[in-house]
């Protein structure tokens, strides 16, 4: 008992212990309750609530009526519990603080402007959704729900994401790298 | 009903879990595309190691059956994954490690983070009947498996998959990576 509370108070846990728990969560989303993990997806119905209530004749399509309805879903619940999750886990390594700005090694790439920031959280965030989109899901939707499930999709999708991001890391870092 | 408080509880853990493995970090993300710090990899990997082999077996036994497959068009799978490593390399987070760091206090990602995805879920919607049937028709071979697609049994491919995995956490913790050149890498 000791050692599962200290266990709970270590800020980092081994990737294996965590990959292999969130294993166990991809397979109980599908035996319990026959879904999907996935982030993007919650995404594309929040979205669409939203732009129903500000611009309804725009987002009158077949794609927010049909296809991924503007309506709380399975999906869009995950997503509040991974942000209360998000909160347990800092809670319980006494690391929750509000903070504006990412770890040092971004200021070290690209300086301590909070604007700059901002600005590419928010453009990297609009085209990681956008490319969720046409691959058919994100890093959880696609890359470990369709890989549990042996879907060719899935490795192509990693294979796609590990070719850019590593070409995109060298420009960022150049000699750094 | 129950069904969300399923989706409720999952979610909670898997946003916990991406905490402790230290996915919410900026560095976390970017150092493994710099292939300084394979934590990402070694996380997603041993997920799909033990999710494969329990999902196969409880198959196997007739406990459970599976969901829709996601599906395979090559095209837009690749060009999807190209593009996402872009966003994940230059922000330094994916959609769901986002919204757990959200939950930190981590307010870039709480606010132009979650801002973002909706104005790219927004951008998707609206422009997804002239942008993707015609991207899902591209070497499209539906909601398939690899042992389906290729005939071959799924539990090859699962011992294949695992033994790559193992034999790839192998080399990393050998120190078969290249040590950070970074000031701030301790």
């Amino acid at each position: 008992m000791i050692r599962i509370r200290y266990l709970f108070a270590q800020e980092l846990w081994s990737p294996y212990l965590a990959g292999g728990l969130l294993g166990v969560v991809g397979l109980l989303a599908v035996g319990l309750s026959n879904h999907l993990l996935g982030a993007s997806g919650g995404f594309q119905n929040l979205a669409g609530i939203a732009g129903q209530a500000v611009a309804p004749a725009a987002f009158d399509n077949v794609y927010f009526n049909y296809v991924m309805p503007a309506v709380i879903t399975w999906n869009v619940v995950l997503l509040v519990g991974i942000f209360f999750g998000g909160t347990l886990g800092a809670l319980s390594a006494r690391t929750f603080r509000w903070r504006t700005m990412p770890d040092k090694q971004w200021v070290e790439a690209f300086g301590p402007s909070r604007v700059k920031r901002w600005g590419i959280a928010f453009g990297g965030a609009a085209i990681l959704q956008y490319a969720a989109g046409i691959a058919g899901g994100c890093t959880s939707g696609l890359a470990i729900s369709g890989g549990m499930l042996l879907a060719p999709a899935a490795f192509l999708f990693i294979a796609g994401m590990f070719a850019s991001g590593i070409l995109t890391a060298l420009i960022i870092y150049r000699g750094r790298f | 009903m129950s069904s969300f408080l399923i989706a409720l509880v999952l979610g909670l853990v898997f946003g916990f879990l991406l905490n402790k493995a230290g996915l919410t970090s900026y560095h976390k993300i970017v150092n493994v595309f710099r292939l300084t710090d394979m934590a990402v990899l070694k996380f997603m990997m041993s997920g799909l190691v033990v999710a494969m082999i329990g999902l196969y077996a409880m198959r196997g036994l007739g406990w459970i059956t599976f969901p829709a497959i996601p599906a395979t068009y090559v095209v837009g799978n690749l060009a999807g994954g190209l593009i996402f490593g872009v966003g994940m390399a230059l922000s330094g987070f994916c959609p769901g490690t986002c919204v757990a760091g959200a939950g930190e206090g981590k307010l870039d990602y709480l606010i132009p983070g979650i801002l973002g995805f909706l104005t790219g879920a927004a951008a998707f919607g609206l422009t997804y009947e002239k942008v993707f049937p015609q991207i899902s028709r591209l070497a499209a071979y539906g909601n398939v498996t690899i042992g389906q697609l290729w005939n071959v049994n799924s539990w090859l491919a699962i011992a294949v998959f695992s033994a790559m995995s193992l034999f790839l956490f192998y080399l990393i913790d050998r120190g078969l990576i290249r040590k950070d050149r970074l000031s701030s890498a301790k």
